[in-house]
Protein backbone atom coordinates (compact mmCIF):
# COMPACT_ATOMS: atom_id res chain seq x y z
CA UNK A 1 0.00 0.00 0.00
CA UNK A 2 1.50 3.39 -1.04
CA UNK A 3 2.40 5.98 1.85
CA UNK A 4 0.18 8.31 2.09
CA UNK A 5 0.67 12.09 0.09
CA UNK A 6 2.77 14.58 2.84
CA UNK A 7 0.16 17.13 3.81
CA UNK A 8 1.30 20.62 2.37
CA UNK A 9 1.46 23.20 5.55
CA UNK A 10 0.50 25.82 2.98
CA UNK A 11 -1.02 25.91 -0.75
CA UNK A 12 -2.21 28.67 -2.24
CA UNK A 13 -4.03 27.50 -5.33
CA UNK A 14 -5.13 29.79 -8.30
CA UNK A 15 -5.04 32.92 -6.01
CA UNK A 16 -6.60 36.34 -6.92
CA UNK A 17 -6.79 39.38 -4.79
CA UNK A 18 -7.61 42.64 -5.33
CA UNK A 19 -8.21 45.91 -3.18
CA UNK A 20 -10.51 48.62 -4.65
CA UNK A 21 -7.26 49.80 -7.06
CA UNK A 22 -7.17 46.87 -8.63
CA UNK A 23 -6.01 43.35 -8.46
CA UNK A 24 -2.86 42.93 -6.76
CA UNK A 25 -2.37 39.19 -6.83
CA UNK A 26 -3.93 37.08 -9.93
CA UNK A 27 -4.25 33.48 -10.37
CA UNK A 28 -0.79 32.36 -7.81
CA UNK A 29 -0.51 29.20 -6.93
CA UNK A 30 2.32 28.17 -4.29
CA UNK A 31 2.98 25.44 -2.06
CA UNK A 32 5.56 24.97 0.69
CA UNK A 33 6.24 21.67 1.93
CA UNK A 34 6.96 20.48 5.29
CA UNK A 35 11.08 21.22 6.57
CA UNK A 36 11.02 23.83 3.31
CA UNK A 37 12.50 27.56 3.83
CA UNK A 38 10.84 29.59 0.92
CA UNK A 39 11.63 33.23 0.84
CA UNK A 40 9.41 35.90 -0.81
CA UNK A 41 10.44 38.64 -1.88
CA UNK A 42 9.44 41.83 -4.12
CA UNK A 43 9.48 45.45 -4.32
CA UNK A 44 7.40 47.92 -1.66
CA UNK A 45 4.13 47.36 -2.75
CA UNK A 46 4.20 44.31 -4.97
CA UNK A 47 1.46 42.31 -2.75
CA UNK A 48 4.13 39.92 -0.93
CA UNK A 49 2.71 40.83 2.72
CA UNK A 50 -0.47 40.37 0.48
CA UNK A 51 0.41 36.53 -0.29
CA UNK A 52 1.12 36.22 3.32
CA UNK A 53 -1.58 37.81 4.72
CA UNK A 54 -3.44 35.38 2.21
CA UNK A 55 -1.86 32.45 3.14
CA UNK A 56 -3.04 32.98 7.10
CA UNK A 57 -6.48 33.48 6.49
CA UNK A 58 -6.43 36.99 7.46
CA UNK A 59 -7.66 38.49 4.09
CA UNK A 60 -9.79 36.31 2.10
CA UNK A 61 -9.47 35.65 -1.74
CA UNK A 62 -11.46 37.22 -4.08
CA UNK A 63 -11.02 33.80 -6.17
CA UNK A 64 -8.68 30.86 -5.59
CA UNK A 65 -8.49 28.44 -2.47
CA UNK A 66 -5.91 28.79 0.68
CA UNK A 67 -5.06 25.53 2.38
CA UNK A 68 -3.19 24.97 5.59
CA UNK A 69 -2.24 21.42 6.36
CA UNK A 70 -4.52 20.19 4.01
CA UNK A 71 -7.73 22.08 5.89
CA UNK A 72 -9.36 25.13 3.56
CA UNK A 73 -8.06 28.18 5.81
CA UNK A 74 -11.94 29.49 6.59
CA UNK A 75 -12.53 26.25 8.51
CA UNK A 76 -8.86 25.59 9.78
CA UNK A 77 -8.98 25.61 13.33
CA UNK A 78 -5.84 23.73 14.45
CA UNK A 79 -4.00 26.92 14.94
CA UNK A 80 -1.20 25.95 17.55
CA UNK A 81 0.38 24.61 14.29
CA UNK A 82 1.04 28.19 12.37
CA UNK A 83 3.62 30.60 14.32
CA UNK A 84 3.38 34.54 12.94
CA UNK A 85 5.91 37.00 13.55
CA UNK A 86 4.48 40.32 12.20
CA UNK A 87 6.80 43.58 11.29
CA UNK A 88 8.07 44.51 14.58
CA UNK A 89 6.17 48.17 14.40
CA UNK A 90 3.46 45.60 15.06
CA UNK A 91 4.60 45.55 18.67
CA UNK A 92 4.36 49.19 20.03
CA UNK A 93 2.34 49.23 22.75
CA UNK A 94 0.83 52.01 24.98
CA UNK A 95 0.96 49.68 27.77
CA UNK A 96 4.15 48.46 29.41
CA UNK A 97 4.85 44.55 28.64
CA UNK A 98 7.26 42.19 29.85
CA UNK A 99 9.14 39.65 27.34
CA UNK A 100 6.99 37.07 29.45
CA UNK A 101 4.04 38.47 28.68
CA UNK A 102 4.84 38.57 25.12
CA UNK A 103 5.72 34.93 24.40
CA UNK A 104 3.20 33.93 26.81
CA UNK A 105 0.23 35.46 24.49
CA UNK A 106 1.13 32.85 21.93
CA UNK A 107 -0.23 30.23 24.42
CA UNK A 108 -3.89 32.66 25.03
CA UNK A 109 -6.16 30.52 22.50
CA UNK A 110 -5.04 27.41 24.48
CA UNK A 111 -5.90 29.15 27.89
CA UNK A 112 -8.59 27.90 29.96
CA UNK A 113 -10.51 30.81 31.81
CA UNK A 114 -9.76 30.70 35.66
CA UNK A 115 -7.16 28.09 35.33
CA UNK A 116 -3.23 28.09 35.80
CA UNK A 117 -0.74 27.50 33.58
CA UNK A 118 0.09 23.77 32.80
CA UNK A 119 3.38 22.14 33.48
CA UNK A 120 3.66 21.40 29.60
CA UNK A 121 2.70 25.44 29.17
CA UNK A 122 5.40 26.75 31.40
CA UNK A 123 8.47 23.86 30.21
CA UNK A 124 7.31 25.08 26.57
CA UNK A 125 7.82 28.56 27.50
CA UNK A 126 10.89 27.08 29.18
CA UNK A 127 12.20 26.04 26.21
CA UNK A 128 11.48 29.00 24.05
CA UNK A 129 13.10 31.43 25.99
CA UNK A 130 16.09 29.44 26.32
CA UNK A 131 16.26 29.09 22.38
CA UNK A 132 16.04 32.32 21.52
CA UNK A 133 18.27 33.19 24.25
CA UNK A 134 16.17 35.57 26.47
CA UNK A 135 16.58 33.92 29.66
CA UNK A 136 18.09 37.51 31.52
CA UNK A 137 15.09 39.79 29.91
CA UNK A 138 12.04 37.84 30.77
CA UNK A 139 10.70 40.76 33.27
CA UNK A 140 12.37 43.49 30.94
CA UNK A 141 9.93 46.20 29.27
CA UNK A 142 9.83 45.13 25.40
CA UNK A 143 9.71 48.72 24.26
CA UNK A 144 13.37 48.67 26.71
CA UNK A 145 14.97 45.92 24.10
CA UNK A 146 17.18 46.35 21.38
CA UNK A 147 15.40 45.71 17.73
CA UNK A 148 17.16 42.32 17.74
CA UNK A 149 16.14 40.89 21.19
CA UNK A 150 12.18 42.57 20.56
CA UNK A 151 12.44 40.49 17.63
CA UNK A 152 13.58 37.33 19.33
CA UNK A 153 10.70 37.74 21.56
CA UNK A 154 8.41 38.18 18.73
CA UNK A 155 9.71 34.81 17.33
CA UNK A 156 9.32 33.14 20.33
CA UNK A 157 5.76 34.05 20.62
CA UNK A 158 5.26 32.53 17.69
CA UNK A 159 7.00 28.86 18.51
CA UNK A 160 5.78 28.81 21.84
CA UNK A 161 2.74 26.86 20.83
CA UNK A 162 5.48 24.28 19.08
CA UNK A 163 4.32 25.01 15.18
CA UNK A 164 4.66 23.47 12.19
CA UNK A 165 4.66 25.89 9.91
CA UNK A 166 6.24 29.43 11.09
CA UNK A 167 5.91 32.80 8.76
CA UNK A 168 7.77 35.98 9.24
CA UNK A 169 7.40 39.60 8.03
CA UNK A 170 10.56 41.67 7.55
CA UNK A 171 12.42 39.54 10.56
CA UNK A 172 15.29 41.94 10.18
CA UNK A 173 14.58 45.30 9.78
CA UNK A 174 15.82 47.32 12.53
CA UNK A 175 17.73 44.37 13.49
CA UNK A 176 21.47 44.70 13.89
CA UNK A 177 24.63 42.11 12.30
CA UNK A 178 24.98 40.23 15.76
CA UNK A 179 20.72 39.64 15.73
CA UNK A 180 20.30 38.80 12.44
CA UNK A 181 23.52 36.21 12.84
CA UNK A 182 21.49 34.73 16.05
CA UNK A 183 18.25 34.86 14.02
CA UNK A 184 19.84 32.96 11.07
CA UNK A 185 21.13 30.20 13.38
CA UNK A 186 17.90 29.86 15.25
CA UNK A 187 15.51 29.79 11.60
CA UNK A 188 18.26 27.06 10.83
CA UNK A 189 17.87 24.99 13.58
CA UNK A 190 14.06 25.16 12.80
CA UNK A 191 13.47 23.81 9.54
CA UNK A 192 16.87 21.58 9.68
CA UNK A 193 16.75 20.29 12.84
CA UNK A 194 12.54 19.97 14.16
CA UNK A 195 12.03 20.22 10.16
CA UNK A 196 9.65 23.69 10.58
CA UNK A 197 8.69 24.98 7.34
CA UNK A 198 9.57 28.49 7.00
CA UNK A 199 8.00 31.52 5.35
CA UNK A 200 10.26 34.18 5.13
CA UNK A 201 9.16 38.05 3.41
CA UNK A 202 11.88 40.31 2.78
CA UNK A 203 12.93 42.74 1.06
CA UNK A 204 16.55 41.81 2.06
CA UNK A 205 18.04 39.03 0.63
CA UNK A 206 21.14 38.84 3.16
CA UNK A 207 18.53 37.22 6.09
CA UNK A 208 17.70 34.34 3.69
CA UNK A 209 20.42 33.60 1.54
CA UNK A 210 21.96 30.29 1.81
CA UNK A 211 19.23 29.13 4.07
CA UNK A 212 16.39 29.77 1.72
CA UNK A 213 15.36 26.31 -0.72
CA UNK A 214 13.02 28.46 -2.88
CA UNK A 215 12.94 32.23 -3.56
CA UNK A 216 9.38 33.66 -4.51
CA UNK A 217 9.46 36.94 -6.21
CA UNK A 218 6.37 38.91 -6.50
CA UNK A 219 5.76 41.70 -9.18
CA UNK A 220 3.24 42.55 -11.29
CA UNK A 221 0.35 40.69 -9.82
CA UNK A 222 2.35 37.67 -10.11
CA UNK A 223 5.17 35.25 -8.74
CA UNK A 224 8.37 33.59 -9.94
CA UNK A 225 9.86 30.60 -8.20
CA UNK A 226 13.70 30.42 -8.00
CA UNK A 227 14.86 27.49 -6.75
CA UNK A 228 18.45 28.00 -4.89
CA UNK A 229 18.96 24.43 -2.84
CA UNK A 230 17.91 20.90 -2.56
CA UNK A 231 15.09 21.01 -0.66
CA UNK A 232 14.24 17.03 -0.21
CA UNK A 233 10.96 17.38 1.85
CA UNK A 234 9.04 19.83 -0.62
CA UNK A 235 6.63 20.29 -2.33
CA UNK A 236 7.69 22.66 -4.91
CA UNK A 237 5.08 23.88 -7.23
CA UNK A 238 4.94 27.80 -8.56
CA UNK B 1 -16.11 66.30 60.57
CA UNK B 2 -14.88 62.81 59.52
CA UNK B 3 -17.10 61.97 56.05
CA UNK B 4 -17.17 58.61 57.16
CA UNK B 5 -19.36 58.81 59.68
CA UNK B 6 -21.65 59.85 57.87
CA UNK B 7 -23.84 57.05 55.54
CA UNK B 8 -24.93 59.20 52.42
CA UNK B 9 -20.18 59.44 51.94
CA UNK B 10 -20.01 55.54 53.02
CA UNK B 11 -22.22 54.97 49.89
CA UNK B 12 -20.48 56.86 47.76
CA UNK B 13 -16.92 55.77 48.92
CA UNK B 14 -18.28 52.64 48.29
CA UNK B 15 -19.60 53.23 44.74
CA UNK B 16 -17.01 55.49 43.49
CA UNK B 17 -14.10 53.05 44.69
CA UNK B 18 -15.54 49.89 43.30
CA UNK B 19 -16.73 51.81 40.12
CA UNK B 20 -13.13 53.27 39.67
CA UNK B 21 -10.90 50.61 40.57
CA UNK B 22 -12.79 48.45 37.66
CA UNK B 23 -12.83 51.20 35.13
CA UNK B 24 -8.77 51.01 34.51
CA UNK B 25 -9.12 46.72 34.07
CA UNK B 26 -11.09 47.68 30.67
CA UNK B 27 -9.53 50.46 29.69
CA UNK B 28 -6.47 48.61 29.80
CA UNK B 29 -7.29 47.07 26.97
CA UNK B 30 -9.05 50.13 25.24
CA UNK B 31 -5.93 52.10 25.54
CA UNK B 32 -3.89 49.72 23.86
CA UNK B 33 -6.00 48.91 21.06
CA UNK B 34 -6.00 53.06 20.73
CA UNK B 35 -10.14 53.30 21.25
CA UNK B 36 -9.62 55.49 24.49
CA UNK B 37 -12.39 57.70 22.93
CA UNK B 38 -15.05 54.66 22.92
CA UNK B 39 -16.11 54.57 26.63
CA UNK B 40 -16.81 58.41 25.89
CA UNK B 41 -18.79 57.73 23.04
CA UNK B 42 -20.53 55.00 24.91
CA UNK B 43 -21.40 57.49 27.37
CA UNK B 44 -22.55 59.73 24.98
CA UNK B 45 -25.58 56.71 23.64
CA UNK B 46 -26.11 55.65 27.23
CA UNK B 47 -27.66 58.89 27.62
CA UNK B 48 -30.31 57.98 24.90
CA UNK B 49 -31.16 55.16 26.45
CA UNK B 50 -31.61 56.96 30.06
CA UNK B 51 -33.88 59.63 28.60
CA UNK B 52 -36.11 56.82 26.45
CA UNK B 53 -36.45 55.54 29.90
CA UNK B 54 -37.67 59.07 31.06
CA UNK B 55 -39.86 59.33 28.67
CA UNK B 56 -40.89 55.43 29.35
CA UNK B 57 -40.84 55.67 33.24
CA UNK B 58 -38.48 52.94 33.68
CA UNK B 59 -35.08 52.38 35.52
CA UNK B 60 -32.34 54.76 33.96
CA UNK B 61 -29.88 52.45 34.42
CA UNK B 62 -31.87 49.78 32.53
CA UNK B 63 -32.14 51.73 29.76
CA UNK B 64 -28.60 52.80 29.86
CA UNK B 65 -28.22 49.01 29.53
CA UNK B 66 -30.02 48.23 26.79
CA UNK B 67 -28.71 51.28 24.09
CA UNK B 68 -25.01 50.87 25.04
CA UNK B 69 -25.04 47.01 24.87
CA UNK B 70 -26.98 47.61 21.37
CA UNK B 71 -24.33 49.80 20.49
CA UNK B 72 -21.80 47.29 20.87
CA UNK B 73 -23.35 44.71 19.36
CA UNK B 74 -23.75 47.62 16.09
CA UNK B 75 -20.38 48.95 16.29
CA UNK B 76 -18.87 45.25 16.51
CA UNK B 77 -20.91 44.55 13.57
CA UNK B 78 -19.91 47.39 11.36
CA UNK B 79 -16.11 46.67 12.51
CA UNK B 80 -16.55 43.04 10.64
CA UNK B 81 -18.07 44.94 7.36
CA UNK B 82 -15.60 47.62 7.65
CA UNK B 83 -17.85 50.31 8.11
CA UNK B 84 -16.46 51.43 11.45
CA UNK B 85 -15.08 54.30 10.47
CA UNK B 86 -14.41 57.40 12.38
CA UNK B 87 -17.43 59.42 11.29
CA UNK B 88 -19.85 56.14 11.21
CA UNK B 89 -18.76 56.06 15.09
CA UNK B 90 -19.14 59.80 15.50
CA UNK B 91 -22.45 59.60 13.88
CA UNK B 92 -23.83 56.91 16.15
CA UNK B 93 -22.55 59.05 19.55
CA UNK B 94 -23.41 62.21 19.02
CA UNK B 95 -27.01 61.11 17.93
CA UNK B 96 -26.93 59.31 20.89
CA UNK B 97 -26.13 62.20 23.59
CA UNK B 98 -28.77 64.71 20.83
CA UNK B 99 -31.57 61.98 21.07
CA UNK B 100 -30.45 61.31 24.75
CA UNK B 101 -31.76 65.27 25.36
CA UNK B 102 -34.04 65.23 23.15
CA UNK B 103 -36.30 62.32 24.83
CA UNK B 104 -35.17 63.73 28.30
CA UNK B 105 -36.42 67.33 27.90
CA UNK B 106 -39.61 65.90 26.28
CA UNK B 107 -40.00 64.00 29.64
CA UNK B 108 -39.71 66.28 31.85
CA UNK B 109 -36.44 64.75 33.69
CA UNK B 110 -35.19 68.35 35.53
CA UNK B 111 -31.99 69.91 34.45
CA UNK B 112 -31.13 68.68 38.22
CA UNK B 113 -31.23 65.04 37.60
CA UNK B 114 -29.92 65.12 34.00
CA UNK B 115 -26.81 66.94 35.14
CA UNK B 116 -26.25 64.17 37.94
CA UNK B 117 -26.29 61.72 35.39
CA UNK B 118 -23.84 63.61 33.20
CA UNK B 119 -21.66 64.81 35.63
CA UNK B 120 -22.05 62.01 38.58
CA UNK B 121 -23.65 62.53 41.99
CA UNK B 122 -22.40 59.91 44.25
CA UNK B 123 -24.00 61.58 47.40
CA UNK B 124 -27.33 61.06 46.06
CA UNK B 125 -27.23 56.59 46.12
CA UNK B 126 -29.09 54.89 47.72
CA UNK B 127 -27.77 51.44 48.53
CA UNK B 128 -29.60 49.34 46.34
CA UNK B 129 -27.83 51.73 43.94
CA UNK B 130 -24.51 50.73 45.31
CA UNK B 131 -25.42 46.97 45.12
CA UNK B 132 -26.30 47.70 41.18
CA UNK B 133 -23.09 49.63 40.57
CA UNK B 134 -20.93 46.43 42.69
CA UNK B 135 -22.71 43.70 40.89
CA UNK B 136 -21.82 45.36 37.45
CA UNK B 137 -18.33 45.99 38.49
CA UNK B 138 -17.80 42.32 40.08
CA UNK B 139 -19.20 41.16 36.22
CA UNK B 140 -16.34 43.29 34.77
CA UNK B 141 -13.96 41.92 36.91
CA UNK B 142 -14.66 38.18 36.30
CA UNK B 143 -14.98 38.23 32.45
CA UNK B 144 -11.79 40.08 32.62
CA UNK B 145 -10.04 37.35 34.45
CA UNK B 146 -11.47 34.85 32.90
CA UNK B 147 -11.03 36.11 29.23
CA UNK B 148 -7.53 38.01 30.54
CA UNK B 149 -4.99 35.85 28.25
CA UNK B 150 -7.39 36.33 25.07
CA UNK B 151 -7.52 40.23 25.84
CA UNK B 152 -3.79 40.57 25.90
CA UNK B 153 -3.07 39.05 23.05
CA UNK B 154 -5.74 40.94 21.37
CA UNK B 155 -4.90 44.22 22.64
CA UNK B 156 -1.31 43.81 22.05
CA UNK B 157 -1.63 42.69 18.11
CA UNK B 158 -4.73 41.38 16.88
CA UNK B 159 -3.34 40.16 13.94
CA UNK B 160 -0.93 37.22 15.34
CA UNK B 161 -3.65 36.90 18.39
CA UNK B 162 -5.71 36.25 15.29
CA UNK B 163 -3.38 33.96 13.74
CA UNK B 164 -2.91 31.98 16.99
CA UNK B 165 -6.46 31.21 17.07
CA UNK B 166 -7.33 33.86 19.49
CA UNK B 167 -11.37 34.59 18.32
CA UNK B 168 -10.49 37.88 17.84
CA UNK B 169 -14.53 38.70 16.53
CA UNK B 170 -15.95 37.62 19.70
CA UNK B 171 -13.02 39.49 22.34
CA UNK B 172 -13.77 42.85 20.27
CA UNK B 173 -17.41 41.90 21.97
CA UNK B 174 -16.71 40.90 25.19
CA UNK B 175 -14.24 44.44 25.46
CA UNK B 176 -17.00 46.04 23.72
CA UNK B 177 -19.88 44.79 26.65
CA UNK B 178 -17.45 45.51 29.12
CA UNK B 179 -17.27 49.46 28.52
CA UNK B 180 -21.00 49.35 27.92
CA UNK B 181 -20.77 47.66 31.97
CA UNK B 182 -18.46 49.95 33.13
CA UNK B 183 -19.70 52.84 31.94
CA UNK B 184 -23.46 52.11 33.01
CA UNK B 185 -21.77 51.40 36.40
CA UNK B 186 -20.41 54.73 37.03
CA UNK B 187 -23.09 56.86 35.43
CA UNK B 188 -24.75 57.88 38.70
CA UNK B 189 -21.33 58.34 40.63
CA UNK B 190 -18.92 59.40 38.65
CA UNK B 191 -21.02 60.63 35.93
CA UNK B 192 -21.90 59.54 32.06
CA UNK B 193 -19.10 62.22 30.46
CA UNK B 194 -16.50 61.52 33.14
CA UNK B 195 -16.60 57.88 33.87
CA UNK B 196 -14.82 57.36 30.30
CA UNK B 197 -11.78 59.47 31.80
CA UNK B 198 -11.29 56.72 34.80
CA UNK B 199 -11.10 54.04 32.34
CA UNK B 200 -8.09 56.52 30.50
CA UNK B 201 -6.37 58.38 32.76
CA UNK B 202 -5.21 56.06 35.60
CA UNK B 203 -3.79 53.42 32.60
CA UNK B 204 -2.17 56.23 31.72
CA UNK B 205 -0.09 57.12 34.92
CA UNK B 206 0.42 53.55 35.38
CA UNK B 207 2.19 52.84 32.29
CA UNK B 208 4.83 55.40 33.43
CA UNK B 209 5.82 53.25 35.91
CA UNK B 210 4.63 49.24 35.52
CA UNK B 211 7.23 47.06 33.79
CA UNK B 212 4.66 44.44 32.89
CA UNK B 213 0.88 44.58 31.66
CA UNK B 214 -0.10 42.83 34.59
CA UNK B 215 1.52 45.65 36.96
CA UNK B 216 0.14 48.31 34.81
CA UNK B 217 -3.42 46.92 35.22
CA UNK B 218 -3.12 46.19 38.62
CA UNK B 219 -1.03 49.67 39.17
CA UNK B 220 -3.63 51.82 37.50
CA UNK B 221 -6.90 49.88 39.26
CA UNK B 222 -5.36 51.05 42.44
CA UNK B 223 -4.96 54.89 41.17
CA UNK B 224 -8.48 54.68 40.46
CA UNK B 225 -9.79 53.47 43.92
CA UNK B 226 -7.21 56.37 45.65
CA UNK B 227 -8.55 59.12 42.97
CA UNK B 228 -12.14 58.01 44.11
CA UNK B 229 -11.57 58.25 47.38
CA UNK B 230 -9.45 61.51 47.73
CA UNK B 231 -11.75 63.45 44.98
CA UNK B 232 -14.85 62.71 47.37
CA UNK B 233 -12.65 64.00 50.57
CA UNK B 234 -11.76 67.12 48.25
CA UNK B 235 -15.75 67.12 47.43
CA UNK B 236 -16.74 66.60 50.86
CA UNK B 237 -14.36 69.47 52.38
CA UNK B 238 -14.33 71.83 50.00
CA UNK B 239 -17.74 71.44 48.41
CA UNK B 240 -16.17 70.30 45.18
CA UNK B 241 -18.61 68.63 42.31
CA UNK B 242 -17.47 65.08 43.46
CA UNK B 243 -17.53 63.72 39.71
CA UNK B 244 -15.28 66.28 38.40
CA UNK B 245 -12.64 66.50 41.92
CA UNK B 246 -12.09 62.63 40.89
CA UNK B 247 -11.05 62.87 38.00
CA UNK B 248 -9.00 65.42 38.09
CA UNK B 249 -7.39 63.69 41.34
CA UNK B 250 -6.42 61.06 38.42
CA UNK B 251 -5.33 63.36 35.97
CA UNK B 252 -2.72 65.06 38.95
CA UNK B 253 -1.37 61.46 39.46
CA UNK B 254 -1.06 60.61 35.80
CA UNK B 255 1.41 64.18 36.28
CA UNK B 256 2.95 63.27 39.24
CA UNK B 257 3.68 59.65 37.89
CA UNK B 258 4.96 60.97 34.02
CA UNK B 259 7.43 63.68 36.55
CA UNK B 260 8.50 60.87 38.66
CA UNK B 261 9.15 58.51 35.29
CA UNK B 262 11.23 61.58 33.65
CA UNK B 263 13.12 62.27 37.11
CA UNK B 264 14.20 58.49 37.62
CA UNK B 265 14.93 58.16 33.82
CA UNK B 266 17.37 61.56 34.24
CA UNK B 267 19.11 59.85 37.17
CA UNK B 268 19.73 56.87 35.54
CA UNK B 269 21.10 58.28 32.22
Amino acid sequence: MPAPAPVCPLELDAVSFGYNRGLVLCDVSLSVGQGEFVAVVGPNGSGKTTLMKLGLGLLAPGAGQVRLFGEDVTSFRRWWQVGYVPQRAAARSALPVSVEEVVLSGLAARARPFRRRSPEATARIEHVVELLGLEGLRRSRLAELSGGQQQRALIARALVTAPRLLVLDEPTTGVDAGARTVLRGSLQHLVEVEGMAVVYVSHDPEGFSGLAQRVVEVDGGGIRVRDERPAPRSVATG
Amino acid sequence: MNPFEFEFMQRAFVACAVIAAVAPLVGGFIVQRGQSLVGDGMGHVAFAGVGLAFLVGAEPVLGALAFTALAGLLLVRMGRAGLAGDLAIALIFYGGIAVGYLLSSRADAGQTRLVGLLFGSPLNLTWSEVGIIVALSATVVAVTVALYPRLVAMAFDEQAARVAGVPTDRMTLALTLMVALVVVGGMSSIGLLLISAMMVVPVAAAAQLASSYKGALGLASAVGAASAVLGLLAAHYRDYAPGSAIVLVAIACYAVATAWRSLTRRAAA
